[in-house]
């Protein structure tokens, strides 16, 4: 068989792709040996021996050892992971109000709102001036609840809302009350 | 094995240290001064069953405002106080709301207004349950600190909220209180009236046009 090359469409007839009668009168004669050469060869169970078969099973036990080591890691990343972005417990769902929130300030620059609804930011809820009358307004949506405010007026007088009632906010001022 | 278990466990510890609600919420915004004492006294509160949003607010508010970390850690322990006064008066009211959170910082909330932990146990009494009393708690504040005397206050929401009315009706008493004073009435007045028409209207149902159907209609004139 060394150096013999079957033509392509006598390999497909050992592959079982054509039948005999499907190749050319000139390849038949090649057809039959190389079908005589298949039938030749011996299809007996190949042996190993044992010693084989003892590297074998330690290489699989090995194998099978280390898995679970290979796995481990990734698998604690991913659970890391799992952990790490599984979303919290979402919070109870609250009716929202929509409040319009009004002070007149006509020598204010800049005012804005602080609260527990915005984490006391004054940077977070800027009211608009409403022309040149020195009103300035917010309109915020807000879930139903008790809500504590102030106005931020320049940035730096934190003042109570006056048409609002207050209590006192445990540092000497007073903070604006919502209940919504 | 150890890989297995180690490594979520130091993620975790890691979550938990940099990424516990707390400290989640109070990151940027509070001295860690100030943070650690909202740690300790929310870890205390936590354990007895109290909400720990109000120590998390209060100290945001007061290092937003750019108050001294002793006069915020005084602050903090007064809320603490408090919380532990609005449970104990929820607990005193015979109700099952001593376990629940929003009811204890809506009362930490009507204490704060000037109301006393017996101001809440008579709320509690009067048998509404966990969202009208968190509610009602929510309205007393607010009264307390439109200047409503405590008598008045507990009186009007007492009355409220044994007659059943709904959270919306409640809500509008602070409103309509104020317009009463708006009109010239005392807060004790405004709420005090306020409670005798409520009262009345508890005995003799709503006014006409006002409410559900009345339950007893006139009879037909005789013919």
């Amino acid at each position: 068989m060394s150096g013999h090359e079957f033509h392509p469409l006598v390999k497909q007839l050992l592959d079982g792709d054509i039948t005999r009668a499907d190749l050319p009168a000139e390849l038949r004669a090649e057809g039959e040996e190389a079908l005589h050469l298949l039938a030749g060869v011996e299809r007996t169970a190949v042996s190993m021996p044992a010693v084989t078969w003892r590297v074998m099973a330690a290489l699989e036990r090995r194998r099978r050892r280390f898995l679970p080591w290979l796995l481990a890691p990734a698998l604690a990343i991913a659970a890391a992971l799992v952990i790490w972005l599984w979303p919290g417990t979402p919070p109870p769902s609250a009716s929202l109000v929509t409040v319009r929130f009004v002070l007149v300030a006509p020598e204010a620059r800049q005012v804005s709102l602080a609260g527990t609804f915005n984490q006391w930011d004054p940077q977070a809820t800027p009211l608009v001036r409403a022309g040149a009358t020195g009103v300035w307004t917010a309109t915020v949506t807000l879930p139903a609840g008790q809500h504590q405010y102030v106005f931020v007026v320049d940035g730096a007088r934190w003042v109570p809302d006056p048409g609002a009632p207050a209590v006192d906010d445990g540092f000497g001022r007073r903070n604006s009350v919502l209940t919504l | 094995m150890i890989a297995f278990v180690a490594i979520p466990l130091t993620l975790l510890s890691m979550q938990q240290g940099a990424g516990s609600p707390v400290a989640q919420r109070l990151a940027g915004r509070v001295s860690p001064q100030i943070a650690a004492l909202v740690e300790e006294l929310g870890t205390g509160a936590s354990a007895r069953g109290l909400p720990i949003d109000p120590l998390i607010q209060k100290a945001i508010e007061g290092s937003a405002k750019g108050i001294a970390p002793e006069r915020i850690a005084t602050a903090l322990r007064l809320v603490a106080m408090q919380l532990d006064t609005a449970a104990a008066a929820l607990r005193d009211g015979g109700t099952q709301l001593a376990s629940d959170t929003l009811a204890i910082a809506a009362g930490e909330f009507a204490i704060t207004a000037g109301l006393s932990g017996s101001d809440i146990t008579a709320l509690a009494r009067t048998g509404a349950d966990a969202a009208a009393l968190t509610v009602g708690l929510r309205v007393a504040g607010t009264l307390a600190a439109l200047g409503v005397p405590p008598a008045e206050d507990i009186g009007l929401v007492s009355v409220a909220l044994r007659s059943g009315e709904p959270a919306s009706s409640l809500l509008l008493l602070p409103a309509t209180v104020q317009s009463e004073i708006g009109r010239g009435a005392t807060p004790a007045q405004a709420a005090a009236g306020l409670a005798r028409a409520a009262a009345a209207q508890a005995r003799h149902g709503p006014p006409p046009g006002r409410g559900g159907g009345n339950p007893h209609p006139p009879h037909p004139p005789h013919p």
